[in-house]
């Protein structure tokens, strides 16, 4: 008996020993697994020297395929045909970036709870009743629709596929390792779901609610005064003046006002300022060359791997160069031999709540022009690791689906959803966004471009365009909803047709302009138009200073060369503060200051208003402004239970240039009078107070890159996968938009010539491998404001002397 | 894991014995592996990977991972070894 129970317990300690190291407790990795140098993550670690050929045999290629890795490890992929080429480029981007594809697809797809279990439910459902895979699903029909497209998509799916197979299970990436799960087939949704989880980011903002709450408690005059329909100052995109070639469809009536909301609690994320981007290109009367110049930076959240990935497609008709979403066939934003391109994001106003008048609780039928409609359902099965799956029901309206009943409490995202509301998004529509890169890849001149923009739905885009022609153009596109003037400014009625989309703006009358005299074109994410454009795309867009800044340096250059442009690009110069500064040191009164204050007031005298990486001044500033703001609009714009917005950043200035004596000035929570020049010197204070708190006396620890910190973190935040803190420059309101971790990127500079010359960068690296040399190999130069020459080759014999290493893919 | 017992089940000499060669056999193993591995690559990913963990140096992940390897070949070896006793132990009483 005790020899039986001995080896019982022989068995059972082994056993148990390896149960407990080879599974997933919490945030710890299966220890013995990942630890273990035959299976875990020392097989990740890649030769720093690399091989020189390779040949691999895939039965998915039709003909042999060439891949030139440059010595950035950037593929220069040439093939003999159209499938092929997209076949080819699946398979790279697994190669490097298989763990962010997936990942960033489940996230889109509120798949988390499968791989980190219960604690990523709550933003499944989100993902989920945001409709998310039904406007995937949707976006795929299109796609499918076309020959083109859907070959396109395939050839992909199916290179993506062809590497996934290949993997063995010590061949996974190294996150697969850590969070314990493993690749799957890769699928045409996916795609979908990828392009989908670009309109999340850059078109769900809303602020509908708030406003809703605002014209509440405040009454339409107020509301109208704080929050108007364009900016006290602006320097628009389609430069002001510019004539409408076309006559407008007729605009829809509005409805008699609705004001019975029930829209306590609710409380809504504000599109965060960063999210933007600058392009422009100038003609070739204002450059050394004679050819234009074009231009773009794309201002997104900042990770490893990043969300960019350089890739050369050569097939029959197709020679360009340029980023790729790793997750979507063709490339983004580029340049070929004719024409180069880029986008910034509009903010369209193409996301509405509308509030539903249900029947009865079960939610069957709702009020719609006096009629009881069907609502469907639509069951989201949520697989959770770990537990049982969940079955959860989304009732959709015509209008789309009911995000939430009842709001889900520790979701700081979720708090922007209405209650009993049917959420209308551009993303739902059935669309085709991959044609217009196809068309934009092979495009030659200005009709191809113009070809290319009908096909794309959202998010909305501002196009830039310049061709070897000398032509240059702008572009606000995107599908459009058809819309009387603010309608989705505040929440809808959902029982009333008139508050329904009526239709589209037509394509070819998105605001475009091409030449225009200026001899450039620009856009830094601010108005589209002047007023007099016929149509109502927001009534609100990015501040105007990024813009005007741009604007500014392109009236007065003359002799442009990429270096120009990529100076420009690093520009950190804030005309917010050459707008507000003046005013507010005007205010300060030195008296009552200590000396900390006293020499932080004289560095801002002398400070030059840009945002340099040792700049005190900027540190003061930045805070300085925000305080402000807090002190002018926290006292009547904070109510518990009733979330708002303080007005634009535009409004606040204009009111304090020009009504300093507004009652708005007053904090009402106090009995006595405040007035403008004691919030100034309150803010003041406060600041030099919490930095000198925070970094200790007025010196080079205040410096500007102190105190923001900036750097680039893992994709999921995984400790010492990111990059160290980067002591730089740039802020929200200046070219070179750069916060925390949010700002430019990838840099482009594109001179069109005889033979194009491109230059560019993204804070990364190409391989999303920690484990690989080439994993965050381009931040320093970013972080220096330096460009890489970019290789457009004319075949695979080219630039010999740059290229790395040569991979053969035959059948 | 199972090698180790198994190996030590049947060959396994003594307790001691099953304990400690083992225990040096997969660190050498492992640490051998691991050095393979790890210095092609200058050590960027153990760097990395040390930093997740709070560590500083990259050489801690080797240390970690080659006695995290030869501690549980210990452990099997041993319980290997004296479960074949106790089996063994069993029948001469039969």
């Amino acid at each position: 008996m005790r020899n039986k129970i001995k080896a019982s317990i022989c068995i059972i300690i082994p056993l148990l020993l390896a149960f407990s190291l080879d599974t997933k407790f919490g945030d710890l990795p299966p220890l013995l697994k990942f630890l273990n140098p035959f299976t875990g993550f020392w097989q990740n670690a890649e030769k720093v020297s690399i091989r020189k050929t390779e040949k691999l045999k895939l039965k998915g290629t039709i003909e042999t395929v060439d891949v030139e890795f440059d010595d950035r490890m950037i593929p220069h992929i040439f093939a003999k045909n159209d499938h092929d080429v997209y076949f080819a480029q699946g398979y790279i981007t697994a190669m490097h970036r298989l763990w962010q594809m997936d990942f960033q697809t489940r996230y889109a797809a509120g798949r988390l709870s499968e791989v980190v279990g219960k604690k990523a439910i709550e933003l499944d459902r989100y993902q989920r009743r945001m409709g998310m895979v039904y406007g995937a699903e949707n976006s795929l029909k299109g796609m499918m629709g076309d020959p083109k497209s859907s070959a396109m998509l395939n050839a992909y799916t199916d290179g993506i596929n062809a590497y996934i197979h290949s993997l063995s299970k010590a061949q996974y990436p190294l996150e697969y390792k850590l969070l314990d799960f493993s690749p799957e087939d890769w699928t045409p949704l996916k795609c979908a779901l990828l392009l989908k989880q670009m309109s999340a980011v850059l078109a769900m903002g809303s602020t509908e609610f708030y406003m809703t709450n605002i014209l509440k408690k405040f009454g339409p005059e107020i509301t109208a005064d704080l929050f108007p329909d364009y900016p006290f100052r602006e320097d628009p995109i389609i430069p002001a003046g510019t004539k409408w070639n076309f006559k407008p469809l007729p605009i829809p009536q509005p409805p008699a006002m609705f004001s019975n909301m029930t829209t306590a609690n609710i409380s809504t994320k504000i599109l965060e300022e960063g999210i933007g981007s600058n392009n422009w290109a100038i003609s070739g009367a204002k450059t050394a060359s004679g050819y234009p110049i074009l231009a773009n930076d794309p201002h997104l959240n900042l990770t490893l791997p990043s969300i960019w990935y350089q890739i050369q497609l050569h097939a029959p008709g197709l020679n360009a160069y340029g980023v790729s979403l790793p997750g979507a066939p063709g490339i983004t934003i580029g340049f070929n031999e004719k024409i180069a391109w880029g986008v910034t994001n509009v903010a369209a106003d193409v996301l509405d709540y509308y509030q539903i008048e249900f029947k009865d609780s079960s939610h069957q039928q709702y009020k719609y022009n006096n009629q009881w409609k069907n609502t469907s359902a639509r069951l989201e099965t949520i697989k959770i690791r770990g537990s049982r799956n969940e079955v959860d029901t989304v009732i959709y309206t015509h209008h789309g689906p009911v995000v939430y009943f009842r709001k889900p409490k520790k979701l700081a995202m979720a708090d922007n959803v209405p209650t009993g509301n049917a959420l209308r998004w551009i993303a739902h529509e059935k669309s085709n966004e991959l044609m217009t890169f196809y068309y934009l890849n092979r495009g030659k001149n200005y009709e191809d471009y113009r070809k290319a923009l009908t096909y794309y739905t959202a998010p909305a885009q501002n196009f830039v365009f310049a061709s070897v022609n000398n032509d240059i153009a702008i572009t606000a596109n995107g599908k459009f909803p058809l819309k009387w003037k603010d309608q989705g400014k505040f929440i809808l009625d959902g029982t009333d047709p008139k508050n329904d989309w009526q239709g589209w703006i037509p394509s070819d009358q998105n605001p475009t302009v091409k030449n225009p005299e200026r001899n450039f074109v620009s856009s830094a994410n601010q108005s589209s138009t002047d007023k007099s454009y016929p149509y109502y795309i927001n009534w609100e867009f990015s501040p105007y200073e990024r813009g005007k800044r741009i604007n500014d340096k392109l009236k007065v250059m003359t002799k442009a060369t990429a270096d120009s442009i990529r100076i420009m690009q690093s520009d950190s110069y804030s005309i917010f503060a050459e707008n507000l500064l003046p005013a507010l040191i005007a205010k300060v009164d030195p008296a009552q200051l200590n000396a900390t204050q006293k020499e932080a007031l004289n560095l801002m005298g002398k400070w030059d208003k840009f945002y340099a990486a040792n700049a005190v001044g900027a540190s003061v500033f930045e805070l300085w402004s925000k305080r402000l703001f807090y002190d002018i609009w926290d006292d009547e714009f904070t109510i518990a239970k009733i979330p708002m917005r303080y007005p634009s950043r535009d409004r606040t200035v204009e009111l304090i240039l020009k009504d300093p004596g507004s009652k708005w000035f007053d904090n009402v929570n106090t009995p006595a009078q405040e007035n403008l020049k004691d919030l100034v010197n309150e803010a003041f204070k406060y600041t030099c107070d919490s930095l000198e708190r925070k970094f200790g006396p007025i010196g080079t620890t205040w410096a500007w890159a102190n105190v923001k910190q900036t750097h680039v973190p893992h994709l999921a935040n995984i400790p010492g996968f990111g990059s160290k803190p980067l002591m730089i420059g740039g802020g929200k309101s200046t070219i070179d938009a750069l916060s925390e971790s949010n700002g430019p990127s990838w840099r482009m500079v594109i001179e069109l010539g005889k033979t194009p010359k491109g230059h560019g960068v993204y804070p990364g690296g190409q391989s999303g491998n920690p484990g690989s040399p080439f994993y965050d190999n381009m931040i320093n130069t970013w972080a220096d404001g330096k460009l890489y020459d970019l290789y457009l080759m004319s075949s695979p014999d080219d630039k010999k002397d740059k290229i790395i290493s040569h991979l053969t893919i035959s059948k | 894991m199972i090698i180790s017992f198994a190996t030590c089940g049947l060959i396994g000499k003594t307790g001691k014995v099953s304990l400690w060669q083992p225990f040096f056999a997969i660190v050498l193993l492992w640490a051998a592996m691991a050095l393979f591995k790890t210095l092609p690559n200058h050590n960027i990913l153990a760097t990395r990977v040390a930093n997740m963990f709070g560590l500083h140096f990259w050489w801690w992940t080797l240390l970690i991972s080659s006695l995290l390897g030869g501690f549980v070949a210990a452990i099997s070896g041993y319980c290997g070894y004296h479960f074949r006793k106790a089996v063994l132990g069993k029948k001469n009483k039969v």
